[in-house]
């Protein structure tokens, strides 16, 4: 056979692109079914970014008060996964048919990826049987629900709470019951007049960071970015109206814009007692405060946000990392049974905040004797569950959609001016939905 | 006459072709390696990434053919718009800047008795080897705009501050190129140094000799002598920051607002934050055809590869 280069040179391209369609057309195939693993011992294989979680669940199932009594005997084999790139490996494992994991964290801002095409419903176990029967107990849900159907469960409330310094607050004549966040607006405009201090934090660094701490107050004021039907609903006068305070506050000095609330200039403005107080979720007391400000153990106290002269609640959500089971896995069956007696039982809730201080998701948890004992020290020995309780049952619901990410760098810019005042809080709105509503069909 | 021998045919003629046959698939065996990663890990991976952008997909499931649909939204798409603004003012900065810089510096590292050349140059060429991450962290407390070193500086020095250097798009913008400037000027540096270093010091004599002055051995020996690795550098950074990623996504993550998004972190975005993977593509396709554009313009303007 003659063979000349270009003959050659023709040849391994068809084959590359034979290859090529050879490799989707795969893809597209569905897996061939696995035997589901009924009893007997179960090693889950688990994908976090959190080393925390890997130690819970690690511990967790082991745990007789938590396992106990399962049909199955429980490991864990833990991966460690960057939170984006946890989506995207479960997506490119899947379609290329190689093994995945039994359990998956997702981080609340990745989960929206996983709510386009089907994508949950083809990975993910539903796990509206699970969380049906608990009702309006279980907190936290609408974010990972995808057509009514709950494919994560939230491992940790993330209530947004008002962290202060009691001694600053003491010191500068603040009270610690102020009623409203107008009230609080006006003593901070006079505390930044006179000391520098700030009573609030606002985020202006990257779009996910200033989006967040916008929806923050958003969701307390009783606004929220999507209905419950995931269409969007951030146009609305509690968004306005949120954003004017934020801008007001920057105005004036009461709020510091900083542009990571988890970096070097945060902890500076702790360090140095310029902010003296933010309303920041309940795992921001040990990322936030505890690491950047050790030595002000004892000094800081929690209580309810204070509210909007008009409405909302005493509580935000902001963050959070829900767990997946993966379907058709041979220890599917095994994994499902593991997160719900992790997860959704008194004792599972029990163990996983002593074990890295996840808030209950179960609401009625908050005002067991063993949570309203517990005294934190770093807010001198305050019965922090008196707080959360109040906050938890006051909790708004957040839900998400799809266009979650676009809608997130549609804001961040817009969010940003109205901040600073270099534009009106309405336009600003009016200006990042536009943007969103080029990129997003309804 | 006599006939031929049997046995003298019988041993040739199948010998021969088997010879031949192995004489011409030979070179081809040898070369084949290289084409088959070249189809593997090139052709592959570019007719997918083509056939991706004709379609919808989000990573499972089926791509669903849309035709050029993608192409026609990225047209329509004022983040794409402002991804390409943004990276043609980096590459514009590194090409203006950044390459007459590495130039300047290099020949002031290679003056006749300059001390401390090694320490110089290893000060030069330590930020190409330091970690992105690392420099973005540093970055960002020296430009921060409320507690960075930059503002208190120029606070303490000129009674001005306040700047808000990564949350304002135009200063965003700067710090992004002032941060490509710090990173890859010593890189650079290296390249000319190089090429100085193998300009013959007898055509500088010479030049002098004829009553050349600074300025002008610079223009008629140096520069005329540095045009292949000038040429090589120039391609190699226009490549390169058209492609720019790690610089704005880990400094200000395209922020604040698109301010300083660039077209790699728009497919970045598109493919691994919004599960758009054939939107991802077709950018990503319209990106490889602007770079390959300007390679090849670049190329042809620098004279590279042209016969001497």
């Amino acid at each position: 056979m003659d063979l000349n280069r270009r003959d050659l040179l023709r040849l391994l391209g068809v084959a590359g692109l034979g290859a090529a369609g050879g490799g989707i057309l795969s893809g597209c195939s569905t897996a061939t079914a696995v035997a589901p693993v009924r009893s007997g011992a179960a090693s889950l294989g688990l994908w976090t970014h959190d080393p925390g979680y890997a130690s819970y669940f690690t511990q967790a199932a082991t745990d007789a008060a938590v396992v106990g009594g399962s049909a199955w005997t429980f490991g864990v084999d833990v991966t460690s996964v960057a939170p984006a790139d946890i989506v995207s490996r479960l997506v490119t494992q899947a379609v290329a048919q190689r093994p995945l994991p039994d359990l998956a964290g997702l981080v609340i801002d990745q989960f929206p990826r996983v709510m386009r095409a089907g994508i949950a419903e083809n990975l993910f176990v539903d796990l509206t049987a699970l969380t049906a029967p608990l009702g309006d107990r279980l907190l936290k849900t609408q974010p990972y629900t995808v057509d009514g159907k709950v494919y994560a469960l939230e491992s940790d409330n993330s209530i947004s709470v008002m962290f202060y310094r009691a001694d600053l607050f003491d010191e500068l004549g603040i009270p610690a019951d102020v009623g409203t966040w107008e009230e609080l607006l006006e003593i901070g405009a006079e505390v930044a007049a006179d000391t520098g201090q700030a009573i609030g934090m606002v985020a202006n660094g990257d779009n996910g960071s200033i989006v967040n701490g916008f929806t923050q107050l958003l969701l307390q004021r009783g606004g929220n970015l999507y209905d419950a039907e995931g269409n969007l609903a951030v146009l609305s006068d509690e968004a306005v109206e949120v954003l004017e305070l934020m801008a007001e506050g920057v105005r004036t000095g009461a709020f510091v814009a900083l542009a990571d609330p988890y970096g070097g200039a945060a902890a500076a403005a702790l360090k140095g007692s310029r902010l003296v107080a933010t309303v920041m979720p309940n795992w921001y007391e040990v990322y936030g405060l505890q690491a950047n400000a050790p030595d002000q153990e004892g000094l800081w106290r929690a209580r309810t946000i204070p509210r909007f002269a008009g409405g909302g609640h005493v509580a935000s959500t902001m963050g959070g990392t829900a767990f997946a089971v993966l379907k058709d896995q041979p220890l599917t069956d095994a994994a499902t049974d593991f997160l719900h007696r992790s997860y959704l039982t008194e004792e599972g809730q029990l163990a996983r905040y002593f074990a890295g201080a996840y808030m209950p998701t179960l609401v009625d948890l908050y005002d067991a004797p063993e949570f309203q004992e517990i005294t934190d020290p770093y807010l001198g020995g305050q019965r922090v569950f008196e707080v959360f309780s109040a906050a938890a049952a006051d909790m708004p619901l957040f839900y998400q959609s799809a266009g979650a990410s676009v809608l997130r760098d549609s804001l961040g810019g817009p969010v940003l001016r109205a901040i600073t005042g270099q534009v009106g809080a309405e336009e600003a709105l009016r200006a990042g939905v536009r943007t969103y509503e080029r990129q997003v069909q309804p | 006459m006599t006939k031929p021998s049997p046995t003298t045919d019988a041993l040739r003629t199948p010998g021969i072709p088997r010879r031949r046959d192995q004489r011409q698939w030979a070179p081809y065996l040898f070369i084949s390696p290289f084409f088959l990663l070249f189809t593997v890990f090139m052709v592959v991976p570019v007719g997918a990434g083509i056939y991706l952008s004709l379609t919808d997909w989000a990573g499972l499931g089926s791509p669903e053919y849309v035709g050029l649909a993608n192409y026609s939204r990225l047209l329509r798409d004022a983040s794409f718009g402002a991804a390409l603004a943004n990276t043609a003012f980096y590459t514009v900065f590194a090409m203006v800047v950044v390459l007459p810089l590495a130039l300047l510096i290099a020949l002031a590292l290679d003056a006749k008795g300059l001390r401390l050349r090694d320490f110089f140059r290893l000060t030069y060429f330590m930020p190409v080897v330091l970690s992105p991450i690392v420099i973005a962290l540093i970055f960002g407390l020296v430009f921060d705009g409320e507690y960075g070193l930059l503002n208190a500086t120029l606070e303490a020095l000129f009674g001005v501050g306040g700047v808000s250097w990564l949350t304002d798009p135009w200063w965003a913008r700067v710090v992004v190129v002032v941060l490509v400037l710090w990173r890859w000027t010593g890189y650079l540096t290296i390249f000319f140094l190089a090429g100085l270093q193998n300009i013959p010091r007898e055509l500088h004599e010479a030049a002098e000799l004829d009553g050349a002055g600074v300025v002008r051995r610079f223009f008629a020996v140096t520069v005329p002598q540095l045009k292949p690795v000038t040429a090589f550098i120039a391609v190699t950074m226009l490549v390169n920051t058209a492609q720019i990623f790690e610089e704005p996504f880990l400094l200000t993550q395209g922020g604040p607002g698109e301010a300083t998004l660039s077209v790699s972190m728009f497919v970045y975005r598109a493919g691994f934050q919004r599960q758009e993977l054939g939107y991802a593509a077709a950018a990503g396709v319209v990106m490889f055809v602007i770079v390959f554009v300007l390679g090849r313009l670049g190329t042809r303007a620098f004279g590279v590869g042209r016969n001497r």
